[in-house]
């Protein structure tokens, strides 16, 4: 039997945890044109959250959530998004323990980072790299 | 504290060794206390597998058919503890590793071992007390060298606890 996790708890989560690991430098949950003026930044978008139902009528009768963050960081020098994204390979690759603030934040049993690959935009002469973050959650 | 009450992930868990080349190991009484199981469960014991395999208690019964009888019958035993074949990253000078190399070089050397989950604050501790065989190394081209070896669980010789 396993509770129905809240993804408002997640978005809150990865806001503070990816903050607290970048910080100064910003962290947006979404993307958005007006930012790209910054000479860094980082944005995220969770997907994937889905819990496991099992057999029979009980509503509670389903598995853990394992979603996935992709974390895009844009930054105007290219070196500046890998450095970002070394930051955050070596805090959270294989992290167990509290996502978020000690007050909303929640216990996941580990943290599995992909670093997927980097780019550049030309039209806003913004470099990019894209890492992809899976959680488990026990529920 | 009392036994985790949630579904947890896999990865919750994590395999430990009783340190030393010449333990004692827990008493049959002391596997299921968690006063003697938790100070194993420390950071410095921890075995680098990959995934825990299966654990727990083997299937055991006896079958009997009769001729001429309607139906035949299992009947359970007691179910011995399950070996377990453990898969970790070959490091040749990892403390843990050596200490199953020389164990199953030995034969005869028990050790308690330990596998706890956890959903982050409470604990569930499953200890029982096995020799080492089977030390392989498999150096395979395509991933990291691994190390393979089973645990052979002394018979009822385990047993269940949690933090309190």
């Amino acid at each position: 039997m396993a509770t129905q996790l809240n993804p408002v708890v997640y978005g809150k989560a990865i806001q503070y945890q990816l903050t607290s690991i970048v910080a100064p430098v910003p962290v947006y949950a979404a993307f958005n044109r007006n930012f790209a003026t910054q000479p860094k930044f980082i944005t995220w978008m969770l997907r994937d959250v889905h819990q496991p139902v099992y057999t029979g009528q009980q509503q509670s009768n389903k598995g853990i959530d394992r979603p996935t963050f992709q974390i895009s960081i844009f930054t105007q020098q290219i070196e500046d998004g890998f450095t970002i994204s070394n930051q955050i390979l070596q805090a959270l690759h294989g992290y167990s323990g509290i996502l978020g603030s000690p007050t909303e934040g929640f216990w996941i049993a580990k943290a599995d980072v992909m670093w997927l690959y980097n780019s550049y935009n030309n039209e806003e002469k913004m470099a990019q790299v894209f890492l992809d973050c899976t959680i488990d959650i026990p529920a | 504290m009392a036994l985790p009450n949630k579904v947890l992930p896999g990865f919750s868990a994590v395999l430990y060794a009783q340190p030393t080349a010449s333990p004692t190991p827990l008493t049959t009484a002391q596997l299921s206390l968690v006063a003697s199981v938790s100070p194993i469960a420390v950071s410095g014991n921890i075995i680098p597998v990959e995934a825990i395999p299966a654990f727990g208690q083997d299937d055991a019964v006896a079958s009997f058919g009769v001729a001429g009888s309607r139906q035949s019958d299992k009947i359970p035993v007691q179910a011995a503890p399950t070996s377990m074949t453990i898969t970790a990253a070959w490091n040749p000078a990892d403390t843990n590793l050596l200490l199953m190399r020389a164990d199953a070089a030995s034969g005869v050397i028990d050790r308690t071992f330990v596998v706890s989950a956890t959903d982050g604050t409470n604990i569930v501790y499953y200890a029982f007390n096995g020799r080492v065989g089977q030390f392989q190394i498999d150096s395979a081209p395509g991933a990291e060298a691994k190390c393979t070896f089973t645990i052979h669980p002394r018979g009822n010789q385990y047993g269940w606890s949690n933090n309190a």
